[in-house]
């Protein structure tokens, strides 16, 4: 329990998703084991006793846009529901306790073990996200980042439609802008070149660019997958797998079916199988980088449509400086029908309110560039439809 | 009421007998249905013998049942082994379950024996006791294909009306209640079948939140490559596990002395596709359709079954596999328990059995005719006459299934710990130690798991009474399940409240067995685990589990059941 709790403590950190000196982790073996022992403690402890789970997770995000939407939530409110397609399937929604109502540390162990009893994951206003795991502390550390990930995306959209509304608004997304609009650098970044063939080179290349993909802050490292295809095989990223861990968890996949161990590979492996079927690509980076997710849930027929489920129903291919946005839902019979087509044509597809797969003929280097060039054009066109909105 | 009917038909076969009963509402909001229910309602018979007239054996369905919520049109049987002495549930799919809730049903208790072969029979408010004298003998399929105009069968073949030890109760073709012995409990009691049909609806309190959790639900499955994935057990059945184990080495092989079969292939799920052109079928009502039948309509085998008949008989002929897995279900057999049996008995005798002669070993234990009378014991008896007690791979006499615990040492804490002896399903680590779901965790480690493993049995317990099937808690959760089950019954339900419900369940089980001599010295592996490795290779290491670290997290769990370390309960 103990190096888990390191573990994610340093994840959190190292993703930028939490403030320092603000995570605590509340782990339950045969004993509670507390990773900063202060006032939060008995609050906690009285909030595990009334759940079944292995530990709770408290840490202070670094962005001030979940505060920021519940300020800008209508008094009734109780809830936050995610816009992005992969929080609303796994967390529904996201309670939230706003500040006004924490009382003694009594009843706010009461009311953050009633949300708790129902949900993941909730936002205590002021104070941070708290987040359950019920078999590791990493589902408390995944419930936590995708938290961050729904409400960044949420909050951006939010202001792109109504505009500033809270005092200080306007100053800290200034902030935000100047600390996130650094330039990916890839060219430091060493890509072996292609055709890879070799079973070990291939693995370690996958790791390699994996690892890229979250340490250039492309990508929070629990959302999304890569692939490369050589000879008959598929060699795929496994479900669940951070992307900047995936040493050990690469499946060889036989394009044929004719073995079924793969069947711990990602739940998007149809995706890839398809592109790899239809076209000469050899490699695909599929992530979700936020100003991608963002850009890809603006549609200026919105008003007009009749659709109300534009994730899943949208049967139109749009487009953001010619990269294609289709639409479908997660796993079979969505985005493996949608996504390959405009991959074969365009060598890069975003999906609506999901991500980004980009596509490579010999190595990593295309694909990985491709993804960075998307989320560079959506982050640039994003403030300046904002700028352009205010 | 929404969702449940909140009635019990209490039958007794000695006297014929029948009359319907309310059930308390408390009783069903804090049990749920199915194993939660007939486990409170055999509360009151802890000492009595599996085969006394008096033991009931108990059909219960959940709230859930008759609705559209997915996979939950399944039933339970309650009673006592005959086969490890603990008390016994087992969960199916098949029409049956649906039928008896139709019938205005959430449960069936049947007590008494019957002088003479006999089925019931319930249609609607009605029920009888009536003659099976020409059916005893038949197979399950046939039983079936005779009853079947009066509604939806459950049935024992020959295996039950010998008393196998480890006989099914089958609905349908291939559906069954097995592993425990429950079919043998029928047929002490000259229970042929159980026949039930009726109209009645099951009535939802709101609809729209039973929708929300439902979409939520399907959306979750899709988005499961274990479920829907283009190598998932929709696609393949469960013999997708197949390769599967035998790449992370934890394949039960020639009775567990090895852990690596390398002909599993040939039998894994693409041969089994394409050699009997494999076609989809399901339990009533679901969505993942995992069953696979030939192209006669024929069940295949499951996972279990495949391997158990496959590697841990040193055996690779498919054919003989499939043949073995189909005499199981029309005689009545319990697929792992009789081919760990057969395993065991070959291993003792000095060699593993050809695949003809395996095929006649299971017909002979239904029949008890030959050595399959001693067979028809089940491994851990057989294993004691033979004087080799070591060689049977079980956990309180119930046979180990097909994940080697060197392999996942979750799964070998959960094999330990389960109310019904060696049991996948009680807690199914495989989850998160295999399958990476809902996370993955160290399957060489036993950090954390002792309350792993507590919690996945408190959840799958609820599943059980919920009647869900185990494979949706692979990509759903209690969490949208609770949503559906509030959206039905009305009633306000968390996933942490019914994780106490589960919790609740659990405990009363482990109170039954330990009232019934239960202890710390029947949570124990079969010695090997801890003295003879697996089979090494491929950059894995399967060395013998550590007995102190693994005897370590017993303790732990104890502590966090509020057991002692006895295993039991202080008071």
């Amino acid at each position: 329990m103990r190096d888990q709790i390191e573990k994610y403590t340093d994840k959190l950190l190292k993703d930028g998703l939490a403030m320092p000196g603000s995570i605590r982790f509340y782990a339950l073996d045969d004993e509670l084991i507390v990773s900063k022992d202060d006032d939060w403690k008995p609050v906690f402890e009285a909030v595990l006793e009334e759940l079944s789970v292995v530990g709770l997770l408290l840490a202070e995000p670094t962005l001030p846009f979940a505060d920021n939407l519940i300020a800008r939530s209508s008094d009734s409110d109780t809830r936050i529901y995610p816009k992005d397609s992969e929080v609303k399937t796994f967390l529904h929604d996201i309670p939230f306790i706003r500040r006004s109502a924490l009382g003694e540390a009594g009843e706010l162990a009461k009311a953050i073990a009633t949300i708790l009893r129902e949900r993941k994951g909730l936002i205590i206003e002021g104070v941070g996200f708290v987040a359950t795991g019920t078999v590791t502390l990493e589902q408390a550390y995944i419930t936590y980042s995708s938290i961050f990930h729904a409400t960044f995306i949420k909050y951006l959209l939010e202001l792109l439609e109504h505009g500033w509304q809270l005092p200080g608004e306007q100053e800290a997304l200034e902030r935000f802008k100047n600390d996130w609009s650094q330039p990916y650098d890839v060219e430091k970044l060493a890509f072996r070149d292609g055709p890879l063939t070799a079973r070990s080179e291939i693995i370690e290349e996958i790791c390699a660019v994996g690892r890229y993909t979250v340490e250039s802050g492309l990508v929070d490292s629990f959302f999304g997958n890569i692939s490369l295809f050589d000879d008959g095989i598929i060699y795929i990223s496994q479900t669940g797998a951070s992307l900047d861990e995936l040493e050990g968890l690469i499946d060889p996949v036989p394009m044929d079916n004719s073995s079924t161990y793969g069947i711990t590979a990602s739940s998007e492996l149809p995706v890839h199988r398809r592109i790899y079927e239809t076209s000469n690509y050899s490699t695909i980076v599929h992530g979700h980088p936020k100003f991608s997710v963002i850009m890809s849930m603006l549609c200026e027929k919105r008003a007009a449509c009749e659709i109300a489920d534009c994730g899943k129903d949208c049967p139109e291919t749009r487009f953001i400086n010619g990269v294609p946005i289709v639409s479908g839902e997660i796993g079979a019979g969505g985005i493996a029908k949608t996504v390959p087509p405009v991959v074969k044509e365009h060598g890069r597809a975003l999906v609506y309110g999901h991500g980004l797969f980009c596509a490579g003929t010999n190595d990593f280097k295309d694909a990985f560039s491709g993804m960075v060039q998307v989320e560079t054009l959506c982050r640039k066109r994003y403030f300046e439809m904002l700028a352009a909105n205010l | 009421m929404f969702g449940w009917t909140g009635k019990i038909l209490k039958v007794d076969l000695t006297s014929g007998a029948a009359h319907r009963e309310d059930i308390p509402e408390d009783i069903l909001l804090g049990s749920l249905g199915g194993r939660g229910l007939g486990v409170r309602l055999m509360r009151d018979f802890y000492g009595l013998d599996p085969f006394h007239p008096d033991m009931p054996l108990i059909f219960a369905v959940g709230p859930l049942c008759g609705t559209s919520s997915p996979t939950s049109a399944r039933m339970s049987a309650v009673s006592r082994s005959p086969l490890t002495g603990t008390i016994y549930d087992s969960s199916c799919g098949g029409l049956f379950a649906h039928k008896l809730k139709a019938a205005g049903l959430d449960a069936l208790m049947i007590t008494g024996k019957s002088d003479r072969p006999a089925y019931l029979k319930v249609t609607g408010e009605e029920s009888s006791v009536d003659d099976a004298s020409s059916l005893w003998g038949l197979d399950t399929l046939d039983t079936m294909t005779a009853l079947m105009e009066h509604g939806s069968v459950a049935a024992i073949g020959p295996a039950g009306e010998n008393g196998v030890l480890f006989a099914n109760i089958m609905v349908n073709a291939a559906n069954s209640v097995g592993r425990g012995g429950l079919g043998a409990v029928m047929g002490a009691k000259n229970l042929k079948a159980v026949v039930v049909d009726g109209g009645a609806k099951t009535l939802i309190a709101d609809e729209e939140v039973f929708k929300k959790g439902r979409e939520d639900v399907m959306r979750l499955f899709k988005a499961s490559p274990i479920i829907f994935g283009e190598l998932g057990i929709s696609e393949f059945g469960t013999p997708a596990l197949v390769d599967l184990m035998k790449q992370r080495r934890m394949t039960p092989t020639a009775n567990f002395s090895k852990t690596y079969f390398e002909a599993a292939s040939d039998y894994a799920g693409p041969a089994l596709k394409r050699t009997y052109q494999a076609k989809k079928e399901g339990c009533f009502g679901c969505p993942i359709r995992c069953k696979k039948v030939d192209s006669c309509g024929k069940a295949l085998p499951e996972y279990e079954s495949a391997s158990h008949f496959g590697a841990l008989n040193n055996n690779s002929d498919i054919h003989s596999i499939v043949k073995s897995n189909e005499l199981c279900n029309a005689l009545g057999m319990d697929t792992i328990s009789m081919a760990s049996t057969i395993a065991a008995y070959g291993e003792a005798k000095g060699r593993f059995f050809a695949p003809d002669e395996i095929i006649e070993l299971v017909k002979k234990t239904a029949l008890r005719e030959g050595g399959g009378d001693d067979l028809a014991l089940g491994s851990a008896r057989v294993c004691a006459v033979l004087g080799v007690p070591q060689l049977s791979m079980s956990v309180k006499g119930l046979e180990l299934p097909a994940y080697d615990p060197r392999g996942a040492y979750g799964m070998a804490l959960a094999y330990a710990t389960s109310n019904r002896g060696g049991c996948h399903l009680r807690a199914y680590p495989i989850a998160n130690e295999i399958l990476r779901k809902p996370v993955a965790t160290d399957r060489f480690s036993f950090s954390g798991k002792a309350r792993i493993i507590k919690i996945a049995e408190d959840t799958n317990a609820v599943a059980d009474s919920l009647l869900t099937c185990k494979f949706a808690i692979l990509a759903a959760s209690l969490e949208e399940y609770a949503h559906i089950l509030t959206g039905v019954t009305g009633v306000e339900y968390s996933a942490q409240s019914l994780l106490k419900i589960g919790e609740r369940i659990v405990k009363e089980e482990r109170r039954f067995n330990c009232d019934n001599g239960f202890s710390a010295k029947d949570d124990m592996l079969p010695k090997r685990f801890f003295t003879e490795a697996g089979t090494s290779g491929d950059g894995i290491e399967i060395p013998p589990i550590d007995e102190s670290r693994f005897i370590e997290e017993l303790k732990k769990y104890y502590k966090m059941r509020g057991l002692n370390a006895n295993g039991c309960f202080e008071q």
